[in-house]
């Protein structure tokens, strides 16, 4: 099976939140299935439109103190029927990043985690040599 | 770029338009009693509880229909999608706990679009019957709630569509769906009266008799109806099915048994030889539906293999057993040499209930079970055990003992709720446990009796 | 992402057109109606294509804001991918919901007369 794969590398900074995320979505969108709906397939690429919008503002907002913005990489996996979206950011790990939000609460911060692993099929927070990275994949 | 696609607009043509408002909090207990069920999902007779309200929005002439939830929407909006499969528009939208007509109204006005709307506002049943003629009440002029019960209503408002009509309103009446006592009652009610009423899901060659796809039954397995079976059914040898029947999908009923005055939901084993009456069965959970009790088994069938009972006799449970048995005498024995002759003068050595003029040596003597004490030596020859089924029979499947394991369960001791806990435990029950269920059955009995005498 | 705001005599209809995110959202607390707590305000979302936690968040935050000093949001014409974002948090338990913008602001308008 042949799979392709797509790098983009974007400044850390809030203003290129939007880029990203319609990267993600046109690129989900290459993904149409004729044997699904019209809604099914806007499904898949809005999926990715607010994970990657998600992941992106998680990775900018959590830079370091007092340090330049640092870049994010971003990384498409093509397989048949699947996209995987690998994010790289250079800042503080995860562990150290607000936990999840009382619910109850209704608290203003903290959902993007959530969003991040309920339109998506799998998501994994990883850490190798000083570099944060998530992984997401779903499947059309 | 990727653009949402179009909800079109639909009809213009001001036909009556139904609001389905359903709050979490009168759908709560359906969550509570089977977790993995959407409560717009849940089975009457096999048909899932929405599909009433859409069938009756229909039969009035309604063929645009939202669904308004104070929670998630989510997930029945996944399964129930756009409504083509029922032949309506479904659409979706939030509204807060505390709203009325009135805000439900406000916040659908552009859905509404000032045609006659119906409102069937919270989770109640509607008896309705679909050989009359609902869609008077699209022509009607009457608005407001026409008919209401503890946990709903049916409420009109807007005008009425041409040709406006005020011919009397049909009766309608509409049922509380509050419980899964109230589930079971409307379930039995719509399997008795509900063929002619209700567009009934299942093929059968007589009312009263409805049966799914995909559904095997065996030459010696009888159906007495009026009966509900589901899709992928197993009816085995032996089984008896009814009257009075709701079997769900993905069900299996093993050799022997019997369902009547019971609803079994989908993806649950019977096993063999048990007889199910007046009960609810769903997973690994049997209840009573009119006091709400319920037992759980710890597998995922309710599980009595008669090769499971015969491996349970082991020299283990055998001895630890008998060793029960011998403490149990020597601390009955010094009571029982005493009362014994005390009792055996007055003619009350017998297993009856208490009275109120039991003296102090009949009460003692109950409470200590001593009217067990002559079987307990056979316990220590190995001839009974401990703890098991009662009566002290030698039908497959059970163990016979000197206590029963219903008696230790605090569970409604008819006789076939007895055999499905006993057989249960049988299989299941550690030679430890068996000590601790000995333990509750002494302390149990006593107030059985009571119980008894009370009632 | 772009704001337009009409104002009323008791409440004002504030429209955005685009996306509320972390980088529009600052944008969007500086609104004036947003930014005064007493000021209640009808959001119309019809023209609103996306939002995320972050746009949700500065929802939520003005909304409380807002009712600690006796004022409130209403939406309106919400989207399917908002409606989403809404119903996965569910946060939209929090907020009057209304498909149409004029039935917002007569809703407004009662109540606010009503209190």
């Amino acid at each position: 099976m042949n799979s392709s794969n797509i790098t983009i590398t974007l400044p850390g900074e809030l203003r290129f939140i939007r880029l990203a995320s319609k990267i993600a979505s046109n690129t989900a969108s290459l993904f149409t299935e004729t044997r699904k709906t019209e809604a099914e397939n806007w499904e898949f690429a809005h999926a990715f439109e607010l994970a990657v919008s998600e992941a992106f503002t998680n990775a900018v907002v959590h830079a370091k103190k007092q340090a330049a913005p640092q870049p994010v990489t971003i990384t498409f996996t093509l397989e048949e029927r699947k996209l995987t979206i690998a994010m790289r950011d250079s800042n503080v790990p995860f562990s150290t990043r607000t936990p999840s939000p009382d619910p109850e609460n209704y608290p203003e911060n903290g959902y993007g985690l959530l969003l991040i692993r309920t339109v998506m099929d799998t998501v994994t927070l990883t850490r190798e040599n000083d570099t944060n990275i998530i992984t997401m994949s779903k499947t059309l | 770029m990727p653009q949402p696609p179009l909800r079109h607009p639909g009809n213009h043509n001001n036909a009556m338009k139904t609001l389905i408002a359903i709050k979490e909090q009168h759908q709560s207990w359906v969550r509570d009693a089977f977790p993995n069920m959407h409560p717009l999902l849940l089975p009457l007779c096999n048909k899932p509880f929405i599909e009433y309200l859409i069938d009756f929005a229909i039969l009035a002439g309604s063929r645009e229909i939202r669904l308004l939830s104070d929670g998630s929407l989510m997930e029945i909006e996944e399964i129930c999608q756009t409504g083509s499969r029922w032949g309506v528009e479904l659409t979706y939208a939030n509204i807060r706990p505390e709203d009325g007509e009135r805000e439900l109204l406000h916040k659908n006005r552009k859905f509404c679009n000032g045609s006659r709307t119906m409102i069937l506002n919270g989770y109640t049943f509607i008896d309705y019957d679909k050989r009359l003629d609902y869609r008077v009440l699209a022509n009607h002029s009457a608005t407001g709630p026409i008919a209401s019960c503890s946990t709903g209503s049916i409420a009109f408002a807007g005008p009425p569509e041409p040709a406006a009509d005020d011919n009397p309103l049909p009766a309608l009446r509409i049922t509380p769906l509050d419980s899964l006592r109230s589930c079971y009652h409307i379930a039995m009610q719509i399997l008795e009266t509900g063929a002619e009423r209700y567009v009934l899901p299942g093929y059968g060659s007589e009312p009263g008799c409805a049966i799914g796809r995909n559904v095997a039954i065996a030459k010696t397995a009888e159906i007495r109806k009026p009966v509900s079976i589901g899709n992928n059914v197993q009816l085995l040898p032996g089984t008896i099915i009814g009257p009075m029947a709701v079997i769900g999908s993905n069900v299996i009923i093993d050799k022997g048994s019997s369902i009547s005055g019971s609803i079994i939901f989908d993806n649950t084993y019977i096993g063999e030889q048990l007889e199910i009456e007046g009960r609810i069965a769903s997973g690994n959970t049997l209840i009573d539906p009119e006091s709400g009790a319920s037992v759980a088994m710890e597998d995922p069938h309710l599980l009595t293999g008669i090769h499971s009972a015969t491996n349970s006799a082991t020299l283990l449970r055998k001895t630890i057993h008998a060793l029960a048995a011998a403490i149990l005498i020597l601390l009955q024995a010094i009571p029982v040499i005493i009362l014994y002759p005390l009792l055996r003068l007055q003619g009350k050595w017998k297993n009856g209930p208490i009275t109120q003029q039991a003296g102090l040596a009949e009460t003692l003597a109950a409470r200590l079970s001593l009217d067990r004490f002559p079987l307990l030596p056979k316990v220590l020859l190995g001839q009974l055990a401990i703890i098991g089924s009662a009566p002290r029979s030698n039908s497959p499947g059970c163990r016979p003992a000197v206590f029963s394991y219903a008696e230790a369960e605090d569970w409604p001791v008819t006789g076939s709720d007895a055999a499905i806990v006993e057989r249960y435990h049988a299989v299941h029950s550690t030679p430890f446990n068996d000590i601790g269920m000995t333990i509750k059955a002494l302390i149990n009995r006593p107030h059985k009796r009571n119980a008894g005498a009370a009632a | 992402m772009t704001i337009t705001e009409t104002t009323g005599s008791t409440h004002t209809i504030v429209t955005i057109c685009g996306t509320l995110d972390a980088s529009t959202a600052p944008d969007f607390r500086n609104s004036p109606a947003i930014a005064d707590p007493s000021r209640t305000v009808v959001i119309d979302l019809d023209k609103m294509d996306f939002l995320d936690s972050s746009g949700l968040g500065a929802l939520v935050g003005v909304l409380r804001r807002k009712q600690e000093a006796n004022a409130t949001i209403l939406l309106s014409c919400m989207n399917p991918p908002v409606r989403k974002v809404f119903d996965i948090t569910g946060t939209c338990k929090l907020f009057h919901i209304f498909d149409d913008t004029d039935a917002a602001t007569d809703y407004a308008a009662t109540y606010l007369r009503g209190r």
